[in-house]
Formats: structure tokens, C-alpha cells, sequence
């Protein structure tokens, strides 16, 4: 294709736009809402992950081992708690050190006079692991090693949470699913718009012998421009808003976000691809039927 | 140029347009093809330009055989030919030059190529005065010229014209006919469909005849002006 034509084209495509523009309008608009409201979803799956992980981190589980084991064999059982498959991390907790702990917490007289001796706290073990949603088997491995007397029980948040992000990412999926859906249902129904008071040039187009090809540019180039200029509205939109409406969620619940520099390069390419692609895909949605029409068919005479 | 082999084309709804056609019109003649209302002259044309596929036989144009073309080999049977209509179909909104620059932008001409073919044909059909008009300040018989430059702008190897000089009056379908017998000159193959027989005495060329989908007759009109 010479690249004179393909100009022309381009053109005839922005010129669609214009002659049809409270259609395009109206679809930026929709287009819009419909990639705000997906990003709305990745990003919350994606901040309710990373605040699950971040919990994940501080959930430590404790393990108390028996009063009978001495620091010697703490130090054994720390190392074969490490060797248990979800175990990322195991720190052994001399009991001495965990009275230190109460008392630099409540600063309480009481503590020292706990100390040496009188102590009667357990040696114990922290234990990382690395999947949340293995919790039960991992529990009942570490219960099984000898000297293990009890765990303190985080089973109920960490289930909560894992729950939770279950929920938000299956959830976001599917709302991104039907609104992609959506988007390129409005793309293709404002480019069918335009192609039908284009019919009358369509069809002198093929009489000349236009390549389907060069019949469609137009319109995709049409459909591809209403979604690049929505996924860069939407981009500038969500720049000015993220910050906002995550202070807002973590004045109702305590979480720490993920900050928009952390985001904001990816959202900006997602947002402007997934228009381009959404409004190419939308465009040529619509076009096929078009094409195979001839003559007084396509005019609708 | 163009052949036909027993083509008969029957259109969904059970209607026999065209039974088993046979004919061959060579490179550089200028045929009529004449016949009563719902003969199966525009299914012949539609034939020819693959709007329509025939149901059973073999079409042959330009050295292409239409009934074993693929869509997408439909462009370049389109660009060997210049299609007329009986009402125009110019684009309003479009200058008489960007209506014939249209043909040429539309099958990814150089701008450079529209800007010296484009006056060249407008003269060629005597419209160079009015190409910055728009159709809606001509008269029908301009009207026809711009749709006949348009036709001629892509150098087809023929005009296809399904009754060209229906939507004008007498005088300028005369005109209209001069011009297309100029440009048959220069080698360009014609086929019109048209109901004025007087035209078609007026011309004496060759006259194809159909009647109910047969082709019945297929002579030379003797020509009042050249016997
Ligand atoms: N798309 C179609 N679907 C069904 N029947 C059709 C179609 N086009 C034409 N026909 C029928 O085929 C027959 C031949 O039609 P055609 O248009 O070829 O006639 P014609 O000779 O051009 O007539 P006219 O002089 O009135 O233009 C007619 O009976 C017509 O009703
Ligand atoms: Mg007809």
C-alpha cells in the first residue's frame, strides 16, 4: 500500500469522528467509565493482595515448645521447623527474650521480677510461612515435630483475608471481563453508526475496486482514536484520583496502600492499550458484515 | 472480454433472471443491451461486475472467471471496469473534482497522480469549469459527465453503464452517448443498457436483446447517421 494513500485514510478516519461526534462522545464517555471503573477493580485486587502479603509478613505464627526443652534442643527444633515445606523463616525465641518483649511493651515492674527464674513463659519460634491458604497442613506439620506444644492461633485472620483477596480478584476479573464486554460493544455500535451514513461512499468505494482493507482503515482508525483518547482521559483521571479516593478507603479501613508511583506507569499503559485495542477490536467487530454486503444491498435500496 | 457460457443466475425468492445466456463481446466494441422491464438486463450488468455470483455456467472478464473468484480478488476485476449509474450517485457533500478524485483515492492513489489525471478527465468530459462545484449546482447531464468521469478516471479497460441517460433529458442523453462514443474510440469497450430506442438506432451499434432471461436477439442496429 502506498503510504500517500494511507494518509488519505488516516484522515478519513479523524474526519469520522468529527462528522459523528456526539456518538464519539458519547462512547469516550462510556469507554471511559467502563476503564475507570475496570482499573477501579485491579486496583483494589491489587491493593487488597498487597495489604493480605503485608499481613502475611507480620503474621508470624508462634510456636510455643514445650517447658521441658532446653535452649539446646530449641535451637534443634528451630532448624527442623525450617525444613517444612511452607516455612520460608524460623526464628527461635529464647524465653528470656520474650519476658524482654512484654516488658518493653507495658513497661510494667512486674516483668522483672518474671525474669531468670521465675519466667514462665515457654521457649517458642516464630514461624514465616510462605502461602497463606496452606495454613492447616502447614499448622499440623508443625505441631507434629516433637517439643511443640502449642501455636498462638492467627488461622481466623489469615483465613479472613485470604478469603477476601479470593474474592476481590475473582470479582475484578469478571468486572473487567463484561466491561471489556461492554466497551467494545459501544465502540462497535458508533462505528456502525458512522459506517451507515458512510454507506453511500462504501459502496462507490467498491465499485472502484477498494481492497476491504482500505475500506475499513478509516473506521478502525476511527475506533482506535475514540479509545486512545479515552485511555489517556481516564489515565490523567485516575493520576488525580487514586491518592484521594485511597485516603478515603484508609480513613474506613487501617491498610497501608500501594502508592501511585508504584502503579501509575502500568495503569497509564494498560489504560491507553487497552483502548487502542478495545477500540480496533470494536471497530472491526463491526465492519465484517458491512464488507460482504454489495450494491443496492449495502445502500439498503 | 467478456464470455458467457450457458449462465443462468436465479435469485433466492425462485426468480429465473437469466436461463442459460451464451454470448462474447470483444475488447473495443460498444454494445446496447435492450429488453422489456424485469428481462434481466441489470442482472446481466451485476454478472459482469461479480455484485452478484451466477448459479450455474461460466463468466469469463478481463481474462478472470468470475464464478471461480474469490471475494477478495473482487477489487481487481473492479478496477478493470468504470461503472455508471443510471442516478448518478455523486457525492453531495463533495466537489465535481474530489467526486472524481474519490475513485482515485479509494484504490490508494499518489496525490500526485489524482492531481494530473483528475483535470485531464474533468476536460476530457467538458467539465474543467465546474470542478470546484457541487453536484446539487449542475444540471442532469452534468451530473451524468462527473459520474462518467469518475468511471473513466481509474483507466478501465471498460465502462459498464446500467441505463445512464434514464434520470435526463433527450438532449443530454444524445450528449452523454457522443461522449461515451469518443471514449469508445480511444479503445475503451461500452455496454449500456438503456430503454431509448431511439438512441440505439441513432448509433447503430450492436444490440443485444433479452427477453424473460433468454438473450433472443443479438444484431447490428443499422445507424441513421453513418448509412
Ligand atoms: N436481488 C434480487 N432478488 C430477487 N429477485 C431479483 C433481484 N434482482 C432482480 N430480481 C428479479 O429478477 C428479474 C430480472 O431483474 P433485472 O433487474 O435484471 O431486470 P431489468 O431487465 O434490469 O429490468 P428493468 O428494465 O426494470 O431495470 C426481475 O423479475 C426481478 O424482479
Ligand atoms: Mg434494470
Amino acid at each position: 500500500m502506498k503510504f500517500s494513500g494511507f494518509g488519505y485514510l488516516i484522515k478519513e478516519g479523524v474526519k469520522n469522528i468529527w462528522s459523528n461526534r456526539m456518538m464519539s462522545i458519547a462512547s469516550v464517555g462510556v469507554l471511559i467509565s467502563c476503564l475507570l471503573m475496570t482499573g477501579a477493580a485491579s486496583l483494589l485486587s491489587v491493593n487488597v493482595t498487597s495489604a493480605v502479603e503485608s499481613v502475611g509478613g507480620e503474621n508470624v505464627t508462634r510456636v510455643y515448645l514445650e517447658q521441658e526443652v532446653t535452649d539446646l534442643e530449641a535451637v534443634y527444633i528451630t532448624n527442623e521447623l525450617a525444613t517444612i515445606s511452607n516455612v520460608t523463616e524460623t526464628v527461635f525465641i529464647p524465653r528470656d527474650d520474650a519476658i524482654k518483649e512484654l516488658e518493653d511493651t507495658y513497661s510494667d515492674a512486674i516483668f522483672e521480677q518474671l525474669q531468670g527464674e521465675g519466667n514462665p513463659l515457654p521457649n517458642a519460634v516464630d514461624v514465616t510461612m510462605e502461602d497463606l491458604s496452606l495454613y492447616d497442613t502447614t499448622i499440623s506439620q508443625v505441631m507434629a515435630v516433637e517439643g511443640v506444644e502449642s501455636i498462638r492461633d492467627t488461622r481466623e485472620i489469615a483465613q479472613k483475608l485470604t478469603s477476601l483477596n479470593n474474592l476481590v480478584t475473582t470479582l475484578s476479573f469478571w468486572i473487567v471481563l463484561a466491561l471489556t464486554c461492554v466497551s467494545i460493544f459501544i465502540i462497535s455500535n458508533t462505528i456502525r453508526m458512522t459506517m451507515y451514513s458512510r454507506r453511500f461512499e462504501i459502496s462507490i468505494m467498491k465499485s472502484v475496486g477498494a481492497t476491504d482493507t482500505f475500506v475499513r482503515i478509516p473506521f478502525v482508525v476511527e475506533g482506535m482514536t475514540i479509545g486512545l483518547v479515552s485511555g489517556i482521559v481516564t489515565s490523567v483521571l485516575l493520576f488525580f484520583l487514586y491518592d484521594i479516593i485511597m485516603k478515603t478507603a484508609q480513613n474506613i479501613i487501617e491498610f497501608s496502600f500501594v502508592p501511585y508511583s508504584q502503579v501509575g506507569v502500568w495503569t497509564t499503559i494498560v489504560f491507553i492499550g487497552a483502548g487502542v485495542v478495545i477500540g480496533a477490536l470494536g471497530s472491526v467487530v463491526s465492519i465484517g458484515r458491512y464488507l460482504k454486503k454489495e450494491g443496492n444491498e449495502l445502500l439498503g435500496w | 472480454m467478456i464470455e458467457f457460457r450457458n449462465v443462468s443466475k436465479v435469485y433466492s425468492t425462485g426468480t429465473h433472471a437469466l436461463n442459460k445466456a451464451s454470448l462474447t463481446i470483444e475488447k473495443g466494441e460498444f454494445v446496447f443491451i435492450v429488453g422489456s422491464s424485469g428481462a434481466g438486463k441489470s442482472t446481466f450488468l451485476k454478472l459482469i461486475m461479480r455484485e452478484e455470483i451466477p448459479t450455474s455456467g461460466t463468466i469469463i472478464v478481463n481474462g478472470m472467471q468470475l464464478d471461480k473468484m474469490k471475494r477478495r480478488q473482487v477489487p481487481m476485476l473492479r478496477r478493470t471496469m468504470g461503472i455508471v449509474f443510471q442516478d448518478f450517485r455523486l457525492i453531495d457533500k463533495m466537489t465535481v473534482y474530489d467526486n472524481v478524485a474519490f475513485a482515485m483515492r479509494a484504490i490508494g492513489a499518489s496525490p500526485k497522480a489524482i492531481k494530473k489525471r483528475v483535470p485531464y478527465i474533468l476536460e476530457l468530459v467538458g467539465l474543467e469549469g465546474k470542478s470546484h462545484n457541487y453536484p446539487s449546482e449542475l444540471s442532469g447531464g452534468e451530473q451524468q459527465r462527473v459520474g462518467l468521469a469518475r468511471a473513466l478516471v481509474n483507466n478501465p479497460k471498460m465502462i459498464i453503464a446500467d441505463e445512464p441517460t434514464g434520470n435526463i433529458d433527450p438532449e443530454m442523453s444524445f450528449e452523454i452517448m457522443e461522449l461515451l462514443s469518443e471514449i469508445n474510440k480511444r479503445g475503451t469497450t461500452i455496454l449500456i443498457v438503456t430503454h431509448e430506442h431511439e438512441l440505439v438506432e441513432n448509433f447503430g451499434r450492436r444490440v443485444i436483446t433479452i427477453d424473460k432471461g433468454v438473450v433472443v436477439d443479438d444484431t447490428m442496429s443499422v445507424s441513421a447517421s453513418e448509412s
